[in-house]
């Protein structure tokens, strides 16, 4: 039986998907200008104010449901976690940005290697896939594998960051440059983990910890 | 512009139709209200002549003496109709109640039957059932066999209004009683009695009025006196007998009498009525805001 | 006496004993079972609602508590109602004092038509016995000041009972069933016949009282379950399908059948 709230759900739902899409597009393009030398600081920038445009709407719409519709049980674990995950998609669009802006700083990187990043990298988008498609599928079990991937992404920067106060480059910038790098695609990872997690909260009630 | 018309028309006819009807309706009622303005007028006409203080407290005089009245009659009305409330008012109410109370009960359902059969009974052969008995067991009339006559017609009366009125009160108000720990025989008779209490009286009115007008079973117990009653177990007259009594007599004197008796007991007749439903409109008692 | 482990699932009385327990209440009329074997433990002290679609027992259920349902005809009764370890369906127990301990509000407000507020207040007591006109000045004023009535009648509690708003009459019938200071009272959908301003009343006078009473609510409205009650239980069909604390109900129900309900996915 439909009813009046489903259709504030609905757009609820499609809002975060289309956060989703736009969100991994930014950071995918950010990631791949970056690597080729090339900054798109100004696209990015405009995704990242159109992310946060999305994010309003999905408060204002949650509140407008809540309000009007007393949700209950999974409806509101359903809300509320839309709410925490377009903070999420929000940021990563913010980070994005903040990435291509590295490479205006000292606009010429092509010198530094890149084995470390692009590794990260490969780690990062993927779990941005695999959270989106979490989320999308309501699947709980991708969802926890976001979580466990987390970690590994963690492991990595930490290695980095041994690497570079023992063993420093010869190029400053790489150094500096490749851990701020690093910490944003961190932060990134972190959220993703966060967003796979919201999905078995909203479908068994529980934190997946 | 044509719609408009159109409506007009069928206005017209229809507020016709309606006006034909209205009329039709009233006559019908006025025809209906016409045998009791007759007869109230009749008496009125012919009985205030015979109208005055007097003739309520003065005992009758022999034919062609001037003055008299009816006092006797009216005190043996009173008396017989207060022996039919004492025995009638008592078995009724508690019939009533039983009949409401407990439905589901044999000797209930039983009882209520005989009941509506004993209201529907001829009233003259009620008498003649308080002659075989009280009268020869007495071997007199009086003004005991007719207040007992009287009351056997006003039981039946007296416990199905009861029974109405406890019916009428809404389970709600039983069921707070009882929901208060309140056993039920309590319930009945103190929150369900209370609560009828305006039905109960009407009906006891009601049934006192149609007790304080029959004639037929009081030919057969009371019979008939010129004086006062001292003894309940001597004759006794009353208004209804008089009426009869002194109407077929061959005197025109007695028939202004009996037109001025027949009046005061119209009087009483319509003011029983009229207390009824004014008491009716003070103590309606069930209304929720 | 009492096994905890009938209640096993969502209820977990942490040592406390529960006011009443309900053990295997099969109830209905005739040949119709409309409870088909309920066990429920009511906590002391708090509101426990009990909602369900129309027709799943919820008020059958209710009136199983305070002896009630059997005065219908052909009303049958069979299990265990437990208040305070004591069945109250036993042989030895009068009907008549199980429900001086637990009193009971009706769903469309029933106060005594021919009586004043003050007597309709004290009309347990009165027709009890207690006749001290201290006594029963009181606990008129007690009982009124816990419905919430006190402030708006005091002036003139001589006057008819029905002279008051559908809301007033309704805390009146609150006070006169407090007034014979039961231990337990049964509220069966007592806000339906009123309007918001006049339910968030009688919602706020259930939450004060549940400081001293136990009560259990019977609502078709969950909403008013999720605002007032501590313990939700869940009936559908006779059956409990769900019992536990609102908040688990409402925010992580763990029953589908609970889910759908409560999210209004019902047909």
């Amino acid at each position: 039986m439909t009813r009046l709230m489903d259709i504030g759900l609905e757009k609820l739902s499609r809002l975060v998907l289309d956060m989703a899409d736009l969100a991994e597009k930014s950071v995918v393009s950010s990631l791949q200008s970056y690597l080729a030398g090339k900054s798109n600081t100004q696209q990015l920038e405009q995704w990242s104010q159109e992310l946060r445009r999305i994010q309003d709407e999905i408060g204002e719409l949650s509140i407008e449901m809540i309000a009007r519709y007393q949700p209950v049980a999974s409806d509101l674990r359903f809300i509320k976690a839309c709410m925490e995950i377009a903070y999420g998609f929000s940021r990563f669009g913010r980070y994005a940005y903040d990435i291509s802006e590295v490479l205006e700083l000292w606009h010429d990187l092509s010198r530094c290697r890149q084995d470390e990043l692009k590794e990260m990298i490969g780690m990062v988008t993927n779990m941005i896939r695999m959270s989106v498609e979490a989320f999308a599928k309501r699947d709980v079990q991708l969802g926890l594998q976001v979580f466990e991937l987390d970690d590994k992404v963690d492991s990595l920067f930490r290695k980095s960051m041994e690497r570079v106060s023992l063993n420093p480059s010869q190029i400053p910038e790489c150094d500096i440059s490749l851990l701020l790098v690093m910490r944003y695609l961190e932060r990134i990872a972190d959220h993703a983990a966060y967003i796979g997690e919201t999905v078995s909260y909203v479908v068994t009630g529980k934190s997946s910890i | 512009m044509q719609e408009y018309t159109f409506e007009k028309i069928t206005s017209r006819s229809r507020t016709l139709k309606n006006r034909i009807m209205n009329i039709l309706i009233t006559l019908s009622a006025l025809l209906a209200l016409t045998p009791l303005i007759l007869i109230i007028a009749d008496a009125v006409i012919q009985g205030m002549p015979a109208l005055s203080l007097s003739f309520l407290f003065s005992t009758p005089v022999p034919v062609g003496y001037q003055g008299g009245g009816i006092a006797p009659m009216i005190q043996g009305s009173a008396i017989m109709v207060a022996i039919a409330s004492l025995i009638s008012i008592p078995i009724g109410v508690t019939a009533g109640i039983f009949f409401s109370e407990w439905p589901e009960s044999r000797i209930s359902t039983i009882s209520s039957f005989s009941n509506d059969v004993l209201a529907e009974f001829p009233t003259m052969v009620i008498g003649v059932f308080a002659y075989a008995t009280v009268v020869l067991a007495t071997g007199t009339f009086s003004a005991l066999a007719g207040g007992i006559a009287l009351g056997i017609i006003m039981i039946p009366i007296v416990a199905r209004t009861a029974e109405e009125s406890l019916k009428a009160v809404p389970n709600s108000v039983k069921e707070a009683s009882l929901a208060l720990g309140i056993p039920r025989w309590k319930t009945v008779i103190y929150v369900v009695m209370s609560t009828a209490k305006g039905g109960l009286i009407t009906g006891i009115i009601l049934s006192i009025a149609r007790a304080a007008g029959e004639t037929a079973p009081l030919i057969l117990t009371a019979g008939f006196s010129n004086s006062f009653v001292s003894n309940l177990l001597n004759p006794a007259g009353s208004i209804p007998y008089l009426i009869y009594y002194y109407g077929i007599s061959p005197y025109s004197s007695w028939h202004a009498i009996a037109w001025g008796a027949a009046l005061i007991l119209i009087a009483i007749m319509l003011s029983l009525s009229l207390a009824v439903r004014l008491f009716a409109k003070v103590r309606t008692g069930l209304e929720v805001a | 006496m009492m096994k905890e482990d009938v209640f096993s699932e969502n209820v977990s009385l942490q040592g406390k004993l529960a006011k009443m327990y309900v053990v295997g209440l099969r109830a209905g009329y005739g040949k119709e079972i409309i409870l088909k074997g309920i066990d429920l433990a009511i906590r002391d002290k708090s509101i426990t609602a009990v909602m369900g679609p129309s027709g799943c027992g919820k008020t059958t259920l209710l009136r199983c508590l305070n002896r009630l349902h059997e005065l219908s005809s052909n009303a049958f009764v069979s299990g265990k109602v437990l208040l305070d370890g004591v069945d109250i369906y036993s042989k030895q127990v009068d009907p008549v004092s199980v429900r001086r301990k637990v009193g009971m509000v009706f769903q469309k407000p029933n106060p005594f038509p021919t009586m004043s507020i003050f007597e309709n207040t004290v009309a347990g007591l009165r027709l009890t016995g207690i006749k001290d006109k201290e006594k029963l000045n009181a606990a008129a004023e007690r009982s009124l000041r816990l419905a919430f009535l006190w402030d708006e009648v005091k002036d003139r509690l001589d006057r008819p009972a029905t002279s008051l708003s559908g809301g007033q009459q309704q805390r009146l019938c609150i006070a006169r069933a407090l007034a014979i200071e039961p231990e337990v009272i049964l509220m069966d959908e007592p806000c339906s016949a009123l309007d918001p301003v006049a339910t968030a009343m009688i919602e706020e006078a259930m939450f004060a009282l549940k400081r001293q009473y136990t009560i259990v609510l019977v609502t078709h409205n969950s909403q008013q379950a999720a605002r007032v009650s501590d313990y939700t239980a869940f009936l559908y069909m006779g059956e409990l399908i769900e019992y536990g604390q609102t908040k688990q109900i409402f925010e992580n129900p763990s029953n589908e059948l609970t889910e759908r309900y409560v999210t209004g996915k019902f047909g």
